[in-house]
């Protein structure tokens, strides 16, 4: 079996040695360079665009604008942004074409001898814009004063909603013996993955228009690139080189399409060479999408004994200039404000509000953290309030086999969510004592720990003979918060999952060689390596001989996305077909024998539009987590001295990789929860580098990350694989708001809890 | 501007280059030598990526031109292992402790470590947090990236 144990990343050594080449390290004999321009204009309707002086750059080779596009229209799951804003579109789409509604809308693509060349025509492109009213943010856009995309048939800004109609709530709030209320306000977050965006183009020998990029889902990125190019998708190649991070932010289109529109114009032109775009960090942040920026109102009963009896909701998602997958990512809210809990009586109502703001989009979690920084507040406050542990309130209420979820329909067999919870407050140092949770060695059924001694704390392990400013111990204050969560593997909703997979046997007498042919994303996750465990477990032979040929659409079959945890799930069950139907191949004698699958998971539902009923998904993952911290009162720095995190992964095909994933995860969390700011004002990032907008460096992460992985099998998973990499960022913001307040004796409803909004807040307080 | 001519030794090599006096160093090694395992991340020697040893200290090669580094010498990601079959020990660590995801920020991270290792050759985890806290890195969460320079410091061999 090469599954369960943790050989070596098969990408290892090219990364150790330089010789890994991502997006922006490619090129060819007689490169081209191409620079993108954007508008810069939040909302302005373009009145002239004259390219003569960029053009008569020395060196320039062309300036692509929204003339030459054959379809300007692009979306994962609506089309309703032009590929490049401008006037003289063609009419072929129903976008209006002239209007930038985003600061990141492209208008030209400029291709030169050189990249100095192609900036210097970008500076020379002359345009007028007509300024037009700005809805910078919900409130404004909610008027509907004018609509940001009057082709929508929704005809307002408000263009997506989403019930939940479950119960009677009036019953539920009769027989609530308390109730607990809260406003909460979530940020954009950026993906700062750390490789800019950056691609290759050409026509290959085959005639095939070629676009060599970092992406999540080469299929996608050809079908989109087809759309707009009005070419068959076999006509178009996409390929991934290295890929340097991705958790959602590469989901949706950067430069595929305009560098297959210039790659193809030229070639139409007769103009054969290859050409290359990099983007810069701030021409990144600027040019795609961020995590949702959010609020929600909301409202919860329980019982005194700690029975939830009603939930009541209202979301608004700021999704920005374009759908982009705003649509599912507010699905996935809207099922989780309720949190992972039995709820007889809901009513619950999300809309999508399109702004000038950057577009809301794929982000590890998608929508969950913020639907589960609700819930989880909810439930904490509702512990205080009940003045019962926090585990305990959590295990009276929470999903187990045989649920019926918010949609009024059965959860997927294999719910997990009370050992997961078990295991986490178990590792975090709670014990069941005369039938409760408790703290070890503690009467209080509170969550509060004693504060442990300072010269104990494990703060004090971090200073070394670097260290200038050591904490005061007067004004540091210690804390422990818990919370827990789900999260849909595969896509939700309806929307069409597959996963393809081919094997192929090569020998004689025995199987001396295997080739697995994929299209899975390797964004760092390390689901290359995994796949070949999988592969070698499921034709039965050595890891050692089972080789890979991944992402490129001219060979490798529709894969579907590296998203929603949803790869090692889905990918597994497409080898597991895919090896049986060799290996019957092989017995007929066939050489080499090839066997190919396409599997489909069970099919899911969209939500019924006036009550939410549906089954949604066909798969959970399940995970808690229990956050130390200490927070010094004076300077408000958050400073995470433990996080334990439990995860049911189902099987772990590769322990050392979901370790990554846990540890990757908790860090990107404690960045949306404590040290990422984006600044969005009038519809414009105000801090588009890495030294404004702050990731997590190595001297901000906990003192430690504890996994605790379970394996509990999911019934459908292959070998019982879960989907996971979400998982560990979901429950994080909400356990360190909780643990902050345990310090505290605060309540944060808002996130990023940086040091100065902390220390106003306690002095307010 | 007219252009310049440097002799830069690089991952040992010694050449002349003719240059523009306003080129990056970081630019030149990628694009002109074709040394591309040295990653452009921020362009404003925040990420760490562009770490490279000039003369032996680590540097931002996005913040430096390349004049600067005539009649000096340069080592990349690439002057590191002998040959892929025999890997630097650092590199070696990295491979077995799961030391990366992505791997964009590698480079940058090795570079970083190696002169640190030699000055500490048995540091504490403190001190490789330390050492490291100029260097991001989006996917690990850092615990695999300081656990592979620990074991690297812990094996005798390195430094030789």
């Amino acid at each position: 079996m090469s599954i369960g144990i943790s050989p070596y990343r098969v990408d290892a050594s090219g990364k150790v040695t330089g010789a890994a080449l991502f997006p922006g390290d490619l090129t060819r004999p007689q490169l081209l360079h191409a620079k993108v321009l954007f508008s810069n204009q939040p909302h302005a309707r373009m009145v002239r665009m004259d390219t003569r002086a960029a053009e008569a750059v020395p060196g320039v080779i062309a300036i692509f604008t929204a003339a030459d596009v054959p379809v300007n229209e692009y979306g994962l799951t609506m089309f309703d942004q032009p590929v490049l804003v401008g006037v003289n579109a063609n009419g072929r789409s129903p976008v209006p074409s002239d209007v930038s509604r985003w600061e990141g809308d492209q208008v030209a693509i400029i291709v030169a001898e050189t990249e100095a060349a192609a900036a210097a025509a970008r500076e020379r492109i002359n345009i007028e814009w007509e300024q037009l009213p700005l809805l910078p943010d919900i409130d404004t856009a909610v008027r509907d004063e004018i609509l940001l995309h009057p082709e929508h048939p929704a005809q307002s800004n408000r263009y997506h909603h989403y019930k939940i109609r479950k119960g009677d709530m009036a019953a539920g709030w009769a027989a609530a013996d308390v109730i607990v209320e809260g406003e909460y306000h979530l940020p954009n977050q950026e993906h700062a993955y750390l490789q800019p965006e950056a691609a290759l183009s050409y026509v290959d020998e085959q005639g095939r228009v070629t676009v060599e990029i970092a992406g999540q889902w080469t299929h996608e990125d050809q079908a989109q690139i087809a759309h707009a190019l009005d070419l068959p998708p076999e006509q178009v190649r996409v390929i991934y080189p290295a890929i340097g991070g991705a958790f959602g932010g590469r989901e949706d289109m950067s430069l595929q399409i305009v560098m297959a529109l210039a790659t193809w114009k030229l070639h139409q032109r007769g103009e054969m060479r290859p050409i290359r775009c990099i983007w810069s960090r701030e021409e990144s942040i600027i040019g795609h999408h961020k995590r949702h920026r959010a609020r929600a109102k909301t409202r919860w009963g329980a019982t005194k004994e700690g029975k939830i009896t009603a939930v009541e909701a209202e979301v608004y998602m700021d999704a920005g200039a374009y759908n982009y997958t705003t649509n599912k990512v507010m699905g996935n809210f809207h099922l989780t404000v309720g949190g992972p809990y039995e709820i007889p009586n809901a009513h619950i109502d999300s809309y999508a509000v399109y702004t000038n703001s950057v577009p809301g989009g794929a982000f590890r979690g998608f929508g969950a953290p913020q639907g589960c920084f609700v819930a989880e507040s909810q439930m904490n406050k509702l512990a205080e309030a009940l003045g019962m542990n926090p585990v305990a309130l959590r295990l009276k209420n929470c999903y187990r086999e045989n649920s019926i979820g918010i949609t009024q329909t059965p959860l997927p067999a294999g719910v997990s969510l009370p050992q997961v919870i078990e295991a986490c407050a178990a590792k975090a140092g709670w014990q069941v004592a005369g039938g409760k949770w408790q703290v070890a060695g503690e009467e209080s059924p509170n969550l509060a720990v004693s504060s442990p001694p300072i010269s104990q704390s494990p703060i004090s392990n971090l200073q070394s003979p670097f260290q200038s400013l050591p904490p005061n111990p007067a004004t540091l204050r210690f804390g422990r918060g818990f919370a827990c969560a789900y999260k849909n593997i595969g896509y939700s909703f309806g929307f069409p999952e597959r996963c393809e997979a081919t094997i192929e046997l090569y020998g004689a007498g025995s199987v001396e060689r295997v080739v697995l042919k994929h299209s899975a994303a390797e964004v760092g996750q390390g689901t290359h390596t995994a796949l070949r465990q999988m592969a070698a477990t499921a034709v039965g032979v050595p890891l050692e001989i089972v080789e890979l040929v991944m992402s490129d659409t001219a060979v490798t079959g529709d894969s579907g996305s590296v998203s929603a945890s949803r790869m090692t799930w889905m990918a597994g069950n497409a080898i597991q077909l895919a090896a049986a139907a060799a290996k019957q191949e092989w017995t007929d004698e066939d050489r080499p024998a090839i066997g190919h699958a396409r599997f489909t998971p069970p099919a899911t539902e969209p939500l019924n539009p006036e009550t939410g009923h549906s089954t949604p998904n066909f798969a959970y993952g399940y995970v808690a987590e229990c956050v130390d911290l200490a927070v010094d009162i004076e300077t408000g720095h958050i400073h995470l001295l433990r996080v334990v995190c439990a995860d049911d992964v189902g099987k772990a095909i590769n322990p050392r990789l979901i370790e990554g994933q846990v540890e990757g995860g908790v860090v990107q969390a404690l960045g949306y929860a404590v040290t990422e700011e984006l600044v969005v004002r009038d519809g414009r990032v105000l801090n588009p580098r890495f030294s404004t907008y702050l990731i997590p460096g190595v001297r901000d992460i906990p003192d430690a990350v504890e996994s605790v992985i379970l394996e509990i099998p999911d019934p459908r998973g292959p070998w019982g694989v879960r989907g996971m990499a979400e998982m560990p960022f979901i429950p994080l913001a909400p356990a360190i708001a909780a643990a902050l307040h345990d310090a505290t004796g605060v309540w944060f409803n808002e996130i990023p809890l940086t040091p100065g909004k902390v220390a106003a807040k306690l002095r307010d307080a | 501007m007219s252009d310049h001519t440097i002799s830069i030794t690089v991952n040992g090599k010694t050449e002349e280059h003719t240059i523009e006096p306003r080129l990056l160093l970081s630019d030149f090694l990628r694009h002109q030598l074709g040394l591309t395992g040295t990653h452009v991340g921020c362009e404003h020697g925040v990420c760490g990526a562009c770490t490279v040893l000039f003369d032996g200290q680590p540097v931002r090669s996005c913040l430096m031109f390349a004049v600067q580094a005539n009649g000096h010498e340069i080592m990349t990601v690439e002057g590191l292992a002998k040959s892929m079959g025999n890997l630097h020990p650092l590199q070696q660590a990295f491979w077995e402790a799961h030391g990366l995801q992505c791997g964009f920020c590698t480079p940058g991270i090795l570079l970083t470590l190696l002169p640190f290792l030699a000055e500490n050759p048995r540091p504490t985890e403190a001190e490789v947090r330390e050492a490291l806290s100029g260097n991001l890195c989006r996917c690990t969460g850092y615990q695999h990236i300081v656990d592979a320079a620990l074991l690297a410091a812990s094996r005798m061999e390195f430094g030789n």
